[in-house]
């Protein structure tokens, strides 16, 4: 993504070839490999926690279940909603800057970011609800209606993951708007997307935790 | 990097197909979404877990073959992805191992109950609190 800073600025919608590459192809092709090895990182960063839920769910099977019902479904399901819906508009996106059509690309990448604010915006009436229950992790749990032991390890494990996935929406959201940026400003075009190929490809990222955080937090 | 010639064509079945391929892909998503919804609050035991991850499986394989054209991406791209979600399994598949095969008296379960008296640690430190009257 950073390495096309090397020579005098190209014209409208025109690649940047930085000088150790030989073609624009052999650039696209090292950018794209480097992206899916990222987002390789950050699927085992999230194993990591989708392997502490399942342990301590093994545990306590029981507290896990009582306490994911007390999450709000219609919340959740509208924010998966919100998400898949996102990931449309961003492959949409992608789309119309390869064909050239640029203020289409604008749209959707607007129509992105807005789903990114509205994502934010439920799950933070969802922690606003925890924080005032009390179902909050480790010792400032003081959530009187569920009292079984584990129900506290449920509510570090949700924080932690729908946290850690708050804020990797925050980062797509933010390469969202440089994309954009760089959208009205004319930097793309059908010779040059991977920049908005590759903020897609973060977004849906973003979406594919999502995919599994919910029906593990929400409805088991 | 000093063999131009060993990239892909340039991208060519990108082109193959238009935007109807995107809906349609959001259209299952949301079928998928749906029906796990309306399972997910059926109390069906042991059925509930499996069923649950088996649907956000295909959800996902959904999205990284389409959205994210993995079915275009070449071979180097998908080994890459493909091998971090086979050590994630590796990763569960070992630990469960050693779950399923421990000694009963190391498993939390069989600890000593969080709320017996012999317990001198706060109550509000347990995430169990047996007095919430106590506050």
């Amino acid at each position: 993504m950073s390495s096309s800073e090397a020579h005098a600025a190209p014209g409208r919608g025109e690649p940047n070839l930085a000088h150790h590459f030989e073609t624009q192809n052999q650039q696209d092709g090292a950018v794209r490999l480097g992206m899916w090895l990222f987002l390789g990182t950050e699927v085992l960063l999230f194993a990591g926690l989708f392997l502490g839920y399942t342990v301590y769910r093994n545990f306590y099977h029981e507290a896990f279940h009582e306490a994911s019902r007390h999450l709000s479904l219609a919340l959740g399901t509208t924010n998966t909603i919100v998400l898949i819906t996102s990931s449309l508009f961003v492959a949409l996106g992608y789309h119309a800057i390869k064909q050239g059509k640029e203020k289409a690309c604008a749209v959707l990448l607007v129509l992105t970011i807005l789903c990114a604010l509205g994502f934010l915006g439920i799950k933070s009436i969802e922690y606003a609800e925890k924080f005032r229950e009390g179902a909050l992790p480790g010792k400032w749990y003081h959530f009187s209606e569920i009292t079984a032991p584990g129900a506290n390890l449920y509510y570090t494990v949700y924080f932690l993951a729908t946290g850690l996935h708050a804020f990797h929406v925050i980062v797509g959201m933010s390469v969202l708007i440089w994309v954009l940026k760089g959208v009205l400003k004319g930097k793309y075009g059908p010779k040059n997307y991977v920049a908005v190929e590759l903020g897609g490809l973060y977004w849906h990222l973003v979406d594919l935790v999502w995919i599994f955080l919910f029906p593990l937090l929400y409805l088991i | 990097m000093a063999n131009p010639t060993n990239n892909e064509a340039p991208h060519a079945a990108e082109h193959a197909h238009g935007v109807g391929r995107y809906f349609a892909v959001w259209i299952a998503l949301m079928a998928f979404t749906v029906i796990t919804v309306i399972t997910g609050h059926q109390e069906w035991g042991s059925v509930n877990l499996p069923l649950a991850v088996s649907i956000a499986t295909i959800k996902a394989t959904l999205v990284v073959l389409f959205f994210m054209h993995m079915t275009e991406a070449p071979a180097a791209n998908r080994i890459v992805f493909v091998v971090s979600i086979f050590f994630a399994i590796l990763l569960i598949i070992g630990v469960f191992g050693d779950l399923w095969t421990r000694n009963e008296m190391t498993l939390p379960s069989a600890a000593p109950s969080t709320e017996g008296p012999e317990i001198s640690v706060p109550s509000e430190r347990l995430g169990a609190p047996s007095v919430p009257d106590s506050e």
